[in-house]
């Protein structure tokens, strides 16, 4: 695609296969979307199309963005361009390894529980998830709606705030979006001095000893940058992890429906309707996709809606509250992104190790907050990241201190 | 026995466009061309709610006398149907934008209004046999994907199925006055789902069973009678009355079993991530309430109070607001409301009625109706001419008093014309004035038919009464 005259003219980026670019296939790497092409344009990449980049590849993902490793692709398994024999991370794996290995210097993912971050964080990039509400998710395959929301890729800080800003708007086509009017790059460059972040005890309690050590030494940084660093507890953060694997797939369970081979996509042939829709989607997804799509319904259905679903969602609100809560006392909530460095091609193997990947990262989804990750440290020549993250709407805020972290680290 | 019954009744609202798209809303498109990534289901499309379905709900909830939630919020209903695009349906399930309201029946009796909320609609499906299952193939319509719907519920309040006809009747006149929906039963722009359950005079009760597919507004009685009369047979010899889904079938004008309770779906209802809360502001409901328009009862009422006319005829020419419109506008050409009222519930809608038709202003226009009530009126023509004249004019829109002159229907009953013809009669029956000089005065009638012969019946019966008794009676 030929961009436009713009600020990013001449700039090649890519974008995650789930966002819909009208002629172009839109797989969202599953079988049942393995030959549907996008009627139209996704509201995200058009703004990013006409600021002048040209859109060179859809990159590879988790099925419909179920994973955290880019093995849950029915097409490919992508791999760490840092390392051939681990995992990129997920979903938006792809996007990850199409910036960390300099085919592009920026791509689009999607972030439902930390798509866009722990991938970042394996590769050892800067993974922005903005504000839940600050970009649209029209022309975004729906995973779970309440949490999905568009970012950037990108190989550092500045260049995320320039694509995060293009993003932003409201959009008539989402009636979840807002018009912030946020200026991302304009005072990232200021100093963070006697800023207050804190760091929740439930995010370092069980941290390995290398991940630890690297931590510290962010903390250490911070602190000469006058920054104050206190540890703070939000209990209900414990149950983050429980309350998410009930809503995203809750959510998820109804998002899929859509794909049924009536209207588009796979299409498998049976002698009633009930196996036209039982055989579509038993050949149409895969294997985790179907494990969230029956937790969701379950959790939904009329006998365990109370027990399940509506807890979770009480439970959230509770986990929302206690974050806000610390907002008011400080600047930034500061913790590892991910609990290791990437994992090996078919290292983990129970569902739970893997949706385990994003305990530090799904609070910020749960909470609509904008969240980031940006290299801290490496382990065995493999990179970690730290995340940040700020009050809902303070993502200027959010970059400047992530800007700021970035020039000491590489100074 | 005694029978209960609720009702859940979906209204297609008329806006121009859909619910949570911009594709505009046509019966009357060809297959297929008013719908868009977001009515179509595509992956990533998002719903955006239309604000005139808001303020069509309000207005809707205001004229059933509801009260109307500033805060309201939609839900998914998930299940599985070709025509159903998302896979889930746009509802408000949890909390509905108005609750509590009620319709009076004419006998007094209130209806109460559970709630009502907004939704969407599906496409529609033509199957190439009956049904989806033994069809070979079925084709299917997004036109009507999204259109929206307000469904409204009533309480379990009525007890025969004539109240159900009436409330459904009652329900389609206030929507219809108010400019929200069609009220059209046959067309499907308003559903009617039944709910009843019988009691027996041991005060046991039978469970409910759920009637569905009623088209037409007699079929809600027909399929009422037809349902309690099975449900009670059944009670009283002792059988099980199963709690099932039944479908009306008017060919037959029998219900048989959709599926039972245990086959129905569970729609795993949760809110629409995709929708923020629905916030109505009091202004905006202030506003919606100054449009209203008055109700069917209350023209009625004013009707009867201001006009004079009998409670019969102002219930019917109320119910319908272009009618009331009409009547309204044959008082203001000085018609005396009365003899308008009589004319157009006795004459003109009877000509509607015999097409099956809806009544249409401009079929018999105010001045020629005026021009057939002043003609009558002042005997220039016979009650039966002016009928006759009138349907004419439905027929084919001509001027009244052009048919009148064509068919040459004014009456004679000047005496000039018509005293020689009259003597001319009485001279040549000598016998028949004998018997009315002998004081049998019924035989005037035996002269006045006679004129009426010589005069091909354009003579005005009434004058020429008149005049017989004067010429007989030697005053002329």
């Amino acid at each position: 695609m030929n961009g436009k005259d713009g600020i990013l003219k001449g700039i090649p980026f890519a974008v995650k296969d789930n966002m819909e670019v009208i002629g172009t296939k839109t797989t969202c790497a599953s079988k049942i979307l393995e030959n549907y092409v996008s009627p139209y344009t996704a509201t995200a990449v058009q703004k990013v199309l006409d600021n002048g980049a040209t859109l060179v590849a859809k990159t590879n993902m988790d099925e419909f963005a179920m994973g955290a490793s880019t093995e849950y692709s029915a097409f490919f398994t992508t791999k760490n361009p840092l390392d051939l024999e681990r995992v990129p991370g997920g979903s938006s794996g792809g996007s990850a390894a199409a910036v960390a290995s300099g085919m592009v210097p920026f791509a689009l993912g999607s972030d439902t529980g930390g798509s866009i971050r722990q991938p970042a964080s394996f590769c050892g990039l800067v993974g922005y998830k903005p504000t839940y509400g600050l970009v649209s998710r029209y022309g975004l395959v729906a995973f779970a709606s309440s949490l999905d929301q568009i970012g950037p890729i990108t190989q550092n800080v500045r260049d995320a705030a320039l694509i995060g800003e293009i993003l932003f708007g409201m959009d008539p086509k989402d009636s979840t979006t807002v018009e912030k009017h946020l200026s991302l790059l304009k005072d990232i460059e200021n100093p963070i001095k006697n800023f207050k972040f804190a760091v929740p005890k439930e995010f370092v309690k069980d941290l390995n000893s290398d991940v630890k050590r690297i931590f510290e030494g962010v903390i250490d940084r911070f602190k000469k940058m006058d920054v104050k660093v206190e540890e703070v507890s939000i209990p209900s953060l414990k149950y983050s992890v429980a309350v998410y694997y009930i809503i995203a797939p809750a959510e998820a369970s109804s998002n899929l429906a859509r794909y049924d081979g009536i209207r588009y996509g796979l299409s498998v042939d049976g002698k009633s309707i009930d196996e036209v829709y039982m055989r579509t989607k038993d050949e149409g997804f895969g294997r985790e996709v179907k494990r969230r799509i029956m937790i969701g319904t379950f959790t939904l259905s009329a006998t365990y809606y109370d027990a399940y679903f509506d807890k979770a969602q009480r439970t959230r609100a509770k986990i929302v509250n206690e974050m806000n809560k610390v907002f008011d006392s400080y600047d930034a909530i500061i913790g590892p992104t991910t609990p290791n460095v990437a994992f090996k091609i078919g290292q983990l193997s129970s569902p739970l190790e893997y949706y385990l990947q994003d305990i530090y990262t799904i609070p910020a989804n749960l909470a609509g907050l904008p969240a980031i990750s940006l290299p801290m440290g490496k382990i065995g020549g493999m990179p970690v990241g730290l995340q940040i993250m700020c009050k809902r709407f303070e993502d200027d805020k959010m970059l400047r201190i992530a800007r700021n972290y970035e020039k000491v680290s590489q100074g | 026995m005694k029978s209960v019954i609720g009702l859940e009744i979906h209204a297609q609202l008329l806006t121009e466009t859909k619910a949570f798209c911009a594709c505009k809303i046509d019966v009357n498109a060809k297959p297929n061309t008013n719908i868009c990534p977001v009515c179509t289901g595509q992956p990533g499309a998002l719903p955006v709610l239309n604000e005139k379905v808001v303020e069509f709900a309000i207005k809707s909830g205001l004229a059933l006398n509801c009260e109307i939630h500033q805060r309201s919020s939609f839900d998914r209903k998930n299940y599985f149907y070709p025509d159903l695009p998302k896979g889930y349906q746009i509802t408000q399930y949890f909390h509905p934008i108005a609750t509590e309201g009620y319709i009076n029946l004419d006998s007094g009796k209130k209806v109460r209004i559970r709630r009502i909320h907004i939704e969407e609609d599906a496409g529609k499906m033509i199957h190439s046999t009956e049904n989806i299952t033994e069809s070979k193939e079925s084709l299917i319509d997004f036109n009507r994907c999204g259109v929206p719907l307000i469904e409204i519920v009533t309480e379990p309040d009525m007890e025969e199925p004539l109240e159900a006809k009436e409330f459904m009747e009652k329900l389609r006149d206030i929507l219809r006055t108010i400019d929200v929906c069609s009220g059209n039963m046959e067309e499907g722009a308003l559903r009617c789902d039944a709910n009843v359950s019988v009691i027996d005079d041991n005060g046991r009760s039978s469970s409910r069973v759920e009637v569905k597919n009623i088209n037409s507004f007699r079929y809600v009685q027909y399929a009422l009678e037809y349902e309690i009369d099975r449900i009670s047979k059944s009670l009283k010899e002792g059988k099980d009355v199963k709690h099932e889904t039944r479908g009306w079938d008017f060919v037959t004008r029998t219900t048989v079993s959709l599926r039972s309770k245990e086959e129905e779906n569970d729609y795993r209802y949760f809110p629409e991530p995709d929708l923020p809360i629905l916030e109505v502001s009091k202004d905006l409901i202030e506003q919606v309430k100054k449009t209203l328009p008055e109700l069917p009862d209350q023209k009625a009422e004013r009707y009867v109070k201001t006009f004079g006319i009998s409670d019969y005829n102002a219930k019917i020419i109320s119910k319908d607001r272009d009618l009331a419109n009409y009547f309204e506008s044959t008082i203001s050409a000085g018609v005396d409301p009365k003899d308008g009222a009589n004319w157009i519930v006795n004459d003109l809608l009877s000509l509607f009625n015999a097409d099956s038709a809806e009544f249409d202003p401009g079929k018999v226009s105010v001045d020629a109706l005026k021009i057939l009530i002043d003609y009558t009126n002042s005997s220039k023509i016979s009650r039966l001419s002016a009928k006759e004249v009138m349907s004419e004019v439905y027929k084919s829109g001509r001027n009244p008093a052009d048919i009148i002159k064509e068919r040459n229907l004014i009456q004679v009953s000047d005496e000039e014309s018509l005293i020689p013809i009259i003597k001319k009669v009485i001279e040549g029956n000598p016998a028949v004035v004998d018997q009315y000089r002998k004081g049998k005065t019924s035989v005037v009638g035996f002269f006045v038919g006679n004129v009426m012969k010589e005069t091909k019946g354009k003579a005005d019966p009434k004058a020429v009464g008149e005049l017989v008794k004067k010429v007989l009676d030697g005053k002329v």
